[in-house]
């Protein structure tokens, strides 16, 4: 999903901006910056008249060569953390020599990567000195998203081909061709600056960041992150919340339930409490969002229809369609086990007699054992 | 066997029953003499009742299926088949076939009803009741399937409900109720995937006597020509033995698997005693005062039954179906994190979850493409389209995966297959479309579900993340390991965009840890050991071991173990309890001992 954003939005830039002015002054120097637009590339959002104020957290990057690199938290009007951010600049070698990367980076509060700012008077630039063009940029981004990348599990070594001695002599391992493993998710000719951007940004600070936040963390910020559209906050919020919680936020939760990913509805309903459940009102919402939600998610939410109300049993019964084989037969086995209102058994008829429903027989040999 | 006793044999499977009323005769597919270009798919016996024929054809129609067989009397007769569309929608069924009786086709295009069951084809007239000529005719290319063919006077349709079909099948061939034939042993291992023939090959060694039961005509499961994923992780102990079974790395898939799979089966067939059964497959395991007695087995393509004895068995089969059968404990599904401590924060829900779930890894089907000199056809295949979306590659890796928790990886792995297939066929049609790819054809495409996880059967240690992590060196460590511990997901999970056919792993990594041999026999079965995926650990424990040099270490281990036991005739529990030094010398000895030149 955060691919996909980060897609839009830059599409929304390359309309806009041919080269997108450097937002903020530089953190190392004097800390008046004000940053009022979102980085150029980003995958959070930014709510309209958002301005962004600096506060130092004494956590830094160590860079070979050049030194700390301070990290910054940027807080909102309210002082409430927003991101965290530091300007980089470190060298990036291959074959013996050596160039600067200049680069703003930015990290959500859990230290996952949100998104960067380039500088147009210091372009990144390939190994063979071509600057990076605009989709080289956006290239970068769509890998630094990847928290998951082969680049967690191997070394730079690990990643080129060593050409044959007998080709090149004792030519630096490093000028071999790129394995093609990562050559789809790389910048052609930029694997260096491509890894160390990597590691700089999902390297050991992603865990500080994210222990900084747990520092800063209280109710007000759980229920801001509960009420972010990202789902990696609305996961965390969840997590830190008291079950028993769950139920003074329902609203949100329920919201939450319908718009999120699939990984987030199933822990919602994983860890929904028992107290919900006694409720049949309460969980109406869930169930009307039945056939719009993921199969896992599904398959979870009927495991309380023993729980549900009758309104929903009955809304149920005339989604049929939207259930996988294995649903369909827990659903009529359970249909089976009590006695059903004729609206339910008039669906099932609907559903039986339906030329393109694939699972029609189903719910036909159940209707024929069915005696009410 | 010589040619003429197997015609006889097929020939022995071609049930008829004569009554007053009617005259009755039923064909199972697989026993056909000549499968033409149809494949034997014995993978979901369980489930749908019987080894089925399969026209795997990759998009190409394969070459017709014979058999000759003889009927009682000349008439005509009600005729059935029993089949499924393995893709059924609002398109044309992707598995069509005819049925050729006594050179005429009949025209009812079969392969076209939800879920298995009986097509009725029309009347046959035979017109000469010896020797009649059966033909299966494939349409499509695309996984057309026929379990089998049924001919009646009478026009009642055969059972359909699994249950009812299993006893009525019992009548029509006249089955008695256990096998005939019975077979003793030192040791009858079950499932020759790298486990099993590991620990063949390990109690061989030690003087026992083995059957080596394998529902596949080609030894290594995973690891096999015909699922080709390469094995990974270190020999431990076992390298001589290993060395015998395991695979270069190549990339997963890659056609260099039928050199190991040569390498393999030569290896394992040179030993004198071991008794292979290849094509054989178990379908039950009985268990008296906890300790099982016997297992019995079917021939794949013949239905010829066998009962195996032993002292001891070796669960190999991947989703632990000895144990099942015989009683022993087994777990499916994910644990909560505090169950055994699994908490990974970095990955949260998706490595442990809070709650309990049965999420699992899942299956890969492996494919692959090539380039040819000229323009390549690829039909259309809107059935598969659903699955795949827009989704376009020209072939498969390890990624290529599926899980779903409203899905057994076991009692559901058909449908996981075909879904895999869908997920191949419609990526390999959408990548068709671009014109770089106008010489491609598809190359190879698995038929087998090649599965990380189901049934784990528990034993008197549950191996888990945490023994992993904390590196600990068991009194018994019988299996050691560096490979990174190496958890998967879908990655639908986090992006509904996503396919749900991808995975994503990942990865632990440590320096070092070891298996117990406790984890390597049941806890409530005597006289079972286990190895392979479906030894005694927790799911994410499973996530470093699962590999192949480590499951083959398991096995060695195992087999080593059983030869102890035979030794001192006690059961597997006693080794550990009694005999650990011994043991655990005897696997010592085996960094030792050199690769014999003509085991390489």
């Amino acid at each position: 999903m955060k691919l996909v954003k980060a897609f839009l939005f830059m599409l929304v830039v390359c309309m806009g901006h041919a080269q997108f002015p450097l937002p903020v002054p530089t953190l190392n120097g004097v800390q008046e910056g004000i940053m009022n637009r979102p980085p150029e590339f980003f995958t959070m959002g930014w709510e309209k008249g958002l301005q962004l104020g600096t506060r130092e957290t004494g956590m830094f990057i160590e860079v070979d060569s050049i030194g700390q690199q301070n990290i910054a938290l940027l807080v909102d009007r309210e002082q409430h953390p927003v991101l965290y951010t530091s300007e980089i600049e470190t060298p990036v070698c291959a074959d013996g020599e050596c160039k600067l990367m200049h680069i703003r980076l930015y990290w959500t509060l859990l230290g996952d990567y949100a998104g960067f700012d380039r500088y147009p008077q210091q372009p990144l630039t390939k190994h063979d000195h071509d600057e990076f063009v605009q989709a080289d940029y956006l290239k970068l981004h769509l890998l630094l998203l990847d928290d998951k990348s082969i680049f967690r599990q191997r070394k730079i070594e690990e990643l080129v081909k060593k050409p044959s001695p007998s080709d090149h002599g004792d030519v630096d391992a490093l000028s071999g061709a790129t394995i093609a493993e990562v050559k789809e998710s790389v910048v052609s000719g930029a694997l260096y600056s491509c890894y160390v951007a990597w590691h700089l940004v999902h390297g050991e600070i992603a865990g500080k960041l994210k222990e900084h936040t747990l520092g800063l963390l209280d109710k007000e910020l759980i229920l801001r992150m509960l009420h972010n559209e990202d789902p990696d906050y609305q996961m965390f919020a969840l997590e830190k919340l008291a079950k028993e919680e769950y139920i003074d936020h329902l609203e949100r939760i329920a919201t939450i339930f319908k718009s999120s990913i699939p990984l987030v509805r199933s822990y919602i309903i994983k860890n929904l409490p028992e107290e919900f459940w006694n409720i049949r009102a309460n969980q109406i919402p869930f169930w009307d969002a039945f056939s719009n939600i993921d199969i896992n998610s599904r398959s979870l939410l009927l495991e309380h229809l023993e729980e549900a109300p009758e309104s929903s049993i009955v809304e149920v019964s005339n989604k049929l369609g939207s259930m996988t084989k294995n649903q369909l037969r827990l659903f009529l086995d359970f249909l089976a086990e009590r006695n059903n209102e004729p609206e339910i058994l008039e669906n099932l008829k609907v559903f039986a007699n339906k030329g393109n429903e694939i699972c029609a027989y189903l719910v036909l040999q159940f209707l024929e054992d069915y005696k009410q | 066997m010589t040619y003429s006793h197997k015609i006889l044999l097929a020939l022995g499977l071609i049930f008829c029953i004569a009554s007053v009323k009617s005259q009755n005769l039923l064909v199972e597919a697989e026993s056909f003499e000549n499968p033409g270009g149809w494949v034997v798919d014995p993978q979901f016996v369980e489930q749908m009742g019987s080894p089925y024929l399969m026209a795997h054809g990759m998009g190409e129609k394969v070459k017709n299926a014979t058999t000759k067989v003889s009927f009682d009397k000349a008439g005509e007769y009600h005729t059935w088949v029993r089949t499924m569309n393995w893709a059924p929608g609002d398109w044309e069924a992707p598995g069509r076939f005819k049925l050729k009786v006594a050179g005429e086709v009949l025209e009812k295009t079969l392969g076209q009803r939800s879920g298995w069951g009986w097509e009725y084809v029309g009347l046959a007239k035979i017109d000469k009741a010896k020797k009649v000529p059966l033909e299966l005719m494939d349409l499509t290319g695309f996984n057309g399937r026929c379990d089998a063919i049924y001919f009646s006077t009478n026009q009642e349709e055969p059972p359909a409900s699994p249950k009812k079909l299993a006893e009525w099948r019992k009548t029509v061939k006249s089955e008695t109720n256990g096998p005939e034939e019975t077979k003793t042993y030192d040791l009858v291992v079950v499932g020759g995937g790298l486990a099993g023939c590991a620990a063949s090959i390990a109690a061989a060694e030690q003087g026992l006597k083995v059957a080596l039961i394998h529902d596949r005509p080609l030894l290594g499961g995973n690891a096999s020509s015909e699922i080709r994923v390469h094995t990974e992780g270190i020999y431990g102990n076992f390298e001589r033995i290993l060395k015998m079974l395991d695979t270069e790395h190549y990339p997963n898939g890659h056609v260099d698997a039928e050199i190991d799979q040569e390498k393999r089966d030569n290896n394992v067939k040179s030993y004198d005693n071991i008794d292979l059964f290849l094509n054989w497959r178990a379908y039950d395991a009985k268990a008296e005062n906890n300790t099982i007695k016997y297992v019995d087995a079917r021939q794949t393509a013949t239905g010829e039954r066998k009962r195996f004895t032993a002292p001891y068995f070796v669960d190999s089969t991947g989703d632990g179906w000895i144990g099942f059968w015989s009683g022993a404990e087994f777990s499916y599904g994910r644990e909560s994190a505090d169950t055994y401590g699994e908490t990974w924060e970095e990955h949260g829900e998706l490595w442990s979850p809070k709650v309990p779930d049965n999420a699992v890894m899942g299956s890969s089907v492996l494919w692959g493409s090539k380039e040819m000199e000229s323009p390549q056809e690829f039909p259309g295949v809107p059935w598969a389209m659903p699955v795949a979306k827009d989704y376009s590659k020209v072939k498969g890796e390890w990624q290529w995966e599926f899980s779903r928790n409203d899905l057994s990886q076991i009692e559901d792995a058909e449908e996981i297959r075909d879904h895999m297939l869908r997920a191949i066929y419609g990526s390999f049609s959408n990548a068709k479309k671009e014109p770089e790819n106008a010489n491609r054809k598809l190359e190879w495409v698995s038929y087998l579900v090649g599965k990380r996880e189901s049934r784990r059967l528990v034993g008197d240690h549950i191996f888990t993340f945490k023994d992993a992590v904390n590196e600990i060196k068991f009194p018994d460590a019988v299996v050691v390991e560096k490979r990174a511990i190496d958890v998967h997901y879908q990655t639908i999970l986090e992006d509904e965009k996503n396919p749900d056919f991808i995975s994503e792993a990942l990865f632990y990594r440590g320096i070092q840890y070891y298996i117990p041999y406790r984890s390597l026999y049941s806890k409530n079965i005597n006289n079972l050991f286990m190895a392979g995926r479906n030894f005694s650990c927790s799911h994410i424990g499973l996530g470093g071991p699962r590999v192949m040099r480590t499951t083959g270490q398991m096995g060695a281990a195992v087999g080593f173990a059983a030869s102890l036991c035979k030794k001192y005739d006690v059961n597997p529990r006693d080794i550990y309890k009694g005999y650990l030094p011994e043991y655990l010398e005897l696997i010592e000895e085996q960094k030792y001992r050199k690769i014999p030149e003509s085991k390489k």
